[in-house]
């Protein structure tokens, strides 16, 4: 069984993001702490409890991005996949999960996989659209949300449950191949192992142009980058930290609140 | 002119979940800007009650669609269902709202029907003869607005952005229900399990004190409880991120697939205010954050913004309580 799971790089959240000269997209600077998605790891691992339970599985781990993601799918093998795969963009720029799922789902058509992990959603642009988008033009069923999963009838189908409102699990059964978009806390994501680290730092990645996929044309443009207003109502409040948590509880106590 | 928009119903154990409502907002208010009727459809294997109650309270037209295989929400269901029961309509806008529902259902149905697909949509402005829908990135760090490229687009309205009308025209909307065939079953769902944890009473606090990430350690929950105990009727709550480490249960959770709350008081802790986490806590009347960020997308969100590390903050504004109690 074949396994391709999506990893996105991502800026830290910590880290400030600051929109560019032109106002068309957003400034990294060199030194921008980059990391894998968080719910990419999830999904990530998801694939490699699934690698322990059965033989014969074999991980591939693929990203879409300028040269800087590749540090995230060395990460992704130092985690366990086997093969790391490139799509190369040329730069950074706003692009479409449509854009992405495209050229993910070009590149899988030609390879047999079994089941498609990603992340539910990217901690940056939090569309939760790509595998979805996948699913649907290789023709697959998916799940999104997905807290649980077991492989059954013999690889031929696999149960899901994924998270819905108030706690709740929708319960299915998806035909194999699928795939699934992994929720976050469905795991404990492992720390590379020192065998593993050492095999990835060797190990070549598949690099494959962007351009030579055919991507489709973008179905949405970005046509407005900007800071969201703060709302006026809102005061800082100033002084040493004691002096802060004295106005606080005045504030509190004015309200009724204590 | 017969350009439509459809909103897509959600509904759970017969009833109308409650940001439907949010999303056919949104859906007049898109029609006022883009000229469209607004069709109200809604997917179940028995839907004629819920389509009735929908047409009599907003006033818009509802169509129906029944199945036994429409029992529960499945993707692969709807999206058949909806493909086909558009042929006619061919409506321009579909919304439905940014839930585990529509998340799951918005871009596949986009592929299938060639349409753009913009999610987790928080507002609408106008850009020349075109509209343009507004959606956070990076945490709530940035606004971006986006325009459809194709001529039919899928929009999923982040809960919470949009508020229900307490009025609707004093009319009845027309209700027609049709019987759907079954798709292709490569996906199939066949229950919704309840949560196991007991309901916690998150719903009747006047003051909700909730951890983020920013405390740093499981040890320092200690600091969001001891902080809590200090109100009348209070509880805990937590971020996403916090539920995800395992520091507290799913139960505790505030935001998008957790709770939608609304005490007299928030008081954020260490939380960055994803747009997810905000659209569970922004309708609270007076929120306090602390965070040692300023530029914390939590604080745009809040009344009062303390620029703070939690775990030494806590612990100053618990000792200068003790002065306050005495005095």
């Amino acid at each position: 069984m074949r396994i391709l799971v999506c990893v996105k790089q991502v800026i830290d959240g910590q880290a400030p993001v600051v929109i560019d000269e032109t106002g068309t997209w957003v400034k990294h600077g060199n030194i921008s702490p980059f990391r894998m998605n968080r719910y990419d790891e999830f999904a990530l691992e998801e694939a490699l409890r699934i690698k322990e339970k059965f033989n014969d599985v074999t991980i591939d781990a693929i990203s879409f991005g300028p040269p800087r993601v590749s540090s995230t799918i060395r990460k992704a093998m130092e985690m366990g996949a086997n093969e790391g795969i490139h799509i190369l963009t040329d730069e950074d720029s706003f692009v479409t999960p449509f854009e992405v799922a495209s050229a993910i789902a070009s590149y899988a058509k030609t390879n047999t996989y079994e089941i498609i992990l990603t992340g539910a959603m990217s901690e940056d642009d939090m569309n939760s659209q790509v595998g979805q988008l996948i699913a649907e033009l290789l023709h697959r069923p998916c799940a999104t949300l997905v807290m649980h999963q077991e492989i059954r009838e013999g690889g031929k189908e696999i149960y899901v449950e994924r998270e819905i409102e108030a706690g709740r699990r929708e319960c299915l059964y998806l035909t194999l191949p699928a795939v699934l978009t992994v929720q976050s806390g469905i795991n404990s994501p492992r720390y590379p192992s020192l065998s593993n680290a050492l095999r990835a730092r060797k190990a070549q990645i598949l690099t494959i142009e962007a351009k030579a996929l055919n991507i489709p044309e973008k179905r949405e443009r970005l046509t407005g980058l900007s800071y969201p207003e703060v709302s006026s109502k809102g005061t800082f409040i100033e002084g040493t930290q004691k002096e802060k948590a004295k106005k606080l509880l005045g504030i509190l106590h004015e309200k009724s609140l204590i | 002119m017969k350009e439509r928009i459809l909103v897509i119903a959600e509904h759970h154990k017969g009833h109308i979940v409650p940001t439907t409502y949010e999303a056919i907002t949104f859906a007049l208010e898109l029609n006022s800007l883009a000229r469209a009727k607004v069709l109200v459809m809604i997917l179940g294997k028995s839907v004629n009650g819920m389509a009735n109650m929908l047409a009599e309270t907003t006033g818009l037209d509802v169509l129906g669609l029944e199945g036994d295989h429409l029992e529960f929400y499945n993707a692969e269901q709807y999206k058949h269902a909806i493909e086909h029961a558009i042929e006619d309509i061919d409506p321009l806008y579909i919304c439905m709202t940014h839930t585990a529902m529509g998340l799951d259902l918005a871009p596949g149905l986009a592929v299938r029907l060639n349409a753009s697909c913009i999610t987790a949509v928080e507002g609408i402005k106008t850009n020349g003869d075109k509209l343009s829908f507004v959606r956070s990135m990076y945490g709530g760090k940035i606004q971006t607005e986006i325009i459809p490229e194709l001529k039919k687009s899928i929009i999923t309205l982040l809960p919470g952005a949009w508020k229900a009308r307490e009025r609707y025209p004093d009319k009845k909307g027309s209700v027609q229900i049709k019987d759907v065939h079954r798709g292709v079953s490569i996906s199939r769902t066949f229950s919704v399990k309840e949560s196991e944890e007991e309901s916690l009473n998150l719903d009747d606090a006047d003051v909700i004190v909730a951890a983020g990430r920013g405390i740093g350690t499981e040890e320092n929950l200690h600091l969001v409880k001891d902080l809590a105990k200090i109100f009348n009727k209070s509880a805990i709550g937590a971020s996403k991120a916090v539920c995800d480490l395992g520091w507290l249960g799913y139960k505790y959770q505030i935001g998008m697939t957790g709770r939608t709350v609304s005490p007299r008081l928030y008081i954020a802790c260490g939380i960055s205010g994803s747009s997810q986490h905000i659209s569970g806590m922004k309708d609270s009347q007076t929120v306090v954050s602390i965070n040692l960020d300023p530029n914390a997308a939590i604080f745009n969100v809040s009344n009062y913004c303390i620029v703070e590390d939690v775990t030494t903050f806590i612990p100053a504004l618990l000792e200068e309580y003790k002065n306050f109690v005495e005095t």
